[in-house]
């Protein structure tokens, strides 16, 4: 029969709800804007971590540039271009570099079934679908390294490319003219974000073996080198590495830093998300100081309660109720409120971030829209959230039930 | 049974104080029926909250039952007045959201007995008030006599062999007011020590004998 005591305490409360009902909004409101946001911050950062892939994990790539220095009594405004076989240099020089891959452009003329576009056409190998995250969709391949060895006719597209000359059509296994010359589409690169990128977005480029491309292009010269490291934490001593060395064939001082055009996406991408992480910390002091005025706030409110409640805590000392149980009441009553406002807090919060998920996001044209829209609703941060508040919220209960526990029943009476 | 001995109560307002209680002496015995009397100011309410245990005296000696009231703990005070004391107020005291049973039913509650032992006791109290058909209305629902009874029942629901009534019919019309009186002087013909603070003589008349108050000291 000991929970009779408590029963009590919920008929109290019961009768009492449209008083508690501003305590729980405030603790509802409270968690419903912290929850969301940091559910804007995480989805922020991460969206910014899935676009920067969009171009490639941990990448350096190399093009040629112009001579800004005199070096060994030859002139600055020298061009500095770059060949197929730096590719086997560098390889044989650089054990800190996963792999390095060649890539070479040009601009032609590209046709099938009547259609006729310009588009940019890259030759390159393999490799070069792990460094740049090109993806195919379903039913269709990147360029393989039998491809290269036999210089095969066949291309990876982008899919807008898809979109333009084949419509709706799945182009897998038909024929595209480029330069004049045939090839046959082995796979069209699934859709991604990329925020990042040099000749216009993936989605609007055509993919070829790097031999391949060399039978219709004239050129010798190659326009980018891709060089993964080994690891991100090389990423500076690889690009210091490639300037060395191509110094030294080219004849150009490594300390030039026009001679080469480099992008080290990994610097680039350290620096954003330090941007991103600087976001989140900060959203997630906002948050910490919304959670202190919230608790600031139940605080206050529990104080003008037990300030309206004195006369009755002066009836119930009166009539022999113990310190213990005066404690009780208004600590059960704090957690109830604080449980019932956070668990809708909760509910608002958590459909609200995944009815935003659902809005589209458009792929091609990269806008704010694609970091505001995919907030990421985080179970670990409510569990934190909620001790936290758990605590704060407690301890504003605790302080004017004892309060009032050691009220003088006198006074308690007297008070109207 | 009620012993109180050069009793003083001063209250302090910042650099003020007041000396509501001068040295008070009174013998109350067990079965007595007495008013408190006096002006306002004269010190009969701080008094009947000395005796209740809802005060403690400045100076003085008390003892309640053989037991020296100064020597006991607030929660020890509380199981005093939960048990050994029934209190009656001028302006009834009711909780206002609890109905007339739940009110009945606390003082049961705050001293642990069984759900079967309050549920006898609580109708038991309400039929003999003459209220057991309003056990589920509030207080507000209630007239000042209904509310005063039912006030007069919880006070009586751990058996509590002193009541102590502070301006019972202070509130009340004249018919109510006899109602009560009737009730209270039936309870102490029953055995209870009654302590009752009026300024009323025709009240007062129901009493066994009179204490007058002036100025914080007993006239002699």
């Amino acid at each position: 029969m000991n929970l009779t005591l408590p029963r009590f305490f919920w008929n109290e409360f019961r009768k009492r709800r449209k008083k508690a009902a501003l305590i729980t909004f405030a603790l509802f409101w409270g968690t419903l804007s912290i929850l969301l946001l940091l559910a804007f911050g995480q989805g922020m950062s991460t969206q910014f971590r899935v676009s920067f892939s969009g171009l490639g994990e941990t990448l350096i790539m190399i093009t040629g540039g112009q001579a800004s220095l005199t070096f060994e009594g030859l002139p600055k405004g020298r061009p500095i271009r770059l060949y197929r076989e730096d590719i086997a240099y560098l390889r044989e020089r650089i054990p800190e570099a996963l792999r390095i891959v060649p890539e070479s452009y040009n601009n032609w003329q590209v046709s099938a079934g009547g259609k006729e576009v310009n588009r940019g056409v890259h030759g390159t190998t393999a490799e070069f679908a792990l460094m740049r995250t090109q993806v195919p969709q379903m039913g269709g391949r990147f360029i393989n390294a039998d491809d290269n060895a036999q210089g095969r006719k066949v291309a990876f597209i982008g899919w807008n490319v898809a979109k333009d000359l084949f419509g709706t059509e799945d182009p897998v296994g038909k024929e595209i003219v480029i330069n004049r010359v045939p090839f046959t589409v082995i796979g069209v690169l699934m859709k991604k974000l990329q925020d990042s990128m040099y000749q216009g977005p993936d989605a609007d480029q055509i993919y070829l073996p790097f031999s391949s491309f060399s039978m219709i292009d004239s050129q010798r010269e190659i326009d980018r080198i891709h060089i993964q490291p080994q690891g991100p934490e090389q990423s500076k001593l690889v690009e210091e590495r490639v300037r060395v060395l191509l110094g030294r064939k080219y004849r150009f001082d490594a300390a030039d830093r026009y001679a080469l055009g480099v992008w080290n996406t990994i610097e680039d991408s350290k620096e954003g998300l330090a941007i991103f992480k600087g976001i989140e910390i900060f959203l997630g002091i906002i948050g910490g100081l919304t959670l202190l005025i919230g608790a600031v706030g139940v605080t206050n409110l529990m104080y003008a309660v037990v300030k309206e409640r004195t006369k009755e805590i002066g009836i119930k000392l009166a009539i022999g109720a113990r310190r213990r149980i005066i404690i009780q009441q208004f600590i059960l009553e704090t957690m109830f409120i604080f449980a019932k406002g956070t668990f809708w807090g909760f509910i608002a919060a958590f459909n609200i971030v995944h009815l935003i998920r659902l809005a589209p996001v458009n792929y091609e044209s990269f806008g704010i829209e694609a970091y505001l829209l995919r907030p990421i609703f985080s179970l670990r941060i409510f569990v934190a959230y909620v001790i936290i508040l758990g605590i704060l919220v407690f301890l504003s209960g605790i302080f004017p039930a004892l309060r009032a526990s050691r009220s003088n029943p006198i006074e308690s009476l007297r008070y109207e | 049974m009620i012993e109180l001995q050069g009793i003083k109560k001063v209250f302090r307002m910042g650099s003020q104080s007041l000396e509501a209680l001068k040295g008070v002496s009174l013998k109350i015995e067990k079965g007595e029926f007495i008013s408190i009397m006096g002006p306002s100011g004269s010190g009969k309410s701080t008094l009947m909250n000395i005796i209740g245990c809802l005060d403690t005296p400045t100076e003085g000696e008390y003892v309640l039952d053989s037991d020296r009231v100064a020597g006991l703990s607030f929660d020890q005070l509380a199981a005093v007045r939960n048990r050994k004391i029934g209190f009656v107020f001028q302006n009834f005291n009711l909780l206002p959201y609890a109905t007339a049973w739940e009110n009945v039913e606390l003082p049961l509650l705050f001293d642990g007995k069984s759900a079967r032992k309050r549920k006898e006791r609580v109708a038991e109290l309400l039929k003999a008030v003459g209220l057991y058909d309003w056990r589920e209305h509030r207080p507000s629902e209630l007239s000042g006599g209904q509310q005063q009874r039912i006030a007069l029942a919880r006070a009586l629901a751990n058996d509590p062999p002193i009541l102590l009534a502070d301006e019972p019919t202070g509130n009340l019309d004249s018919r109510s007011g006899e109602e009560i009186m009737d009730i209270l002087t039936e309870l102490w013909k029953q055995g209870r020590t009654i302590v009752m603070v009026t300024h009323n003589d025709r009240i007062s008349a129901h009493s066994q004998r009179i204490v007058r108050l002036f100025d914080g000291l007993v006239l002699p």
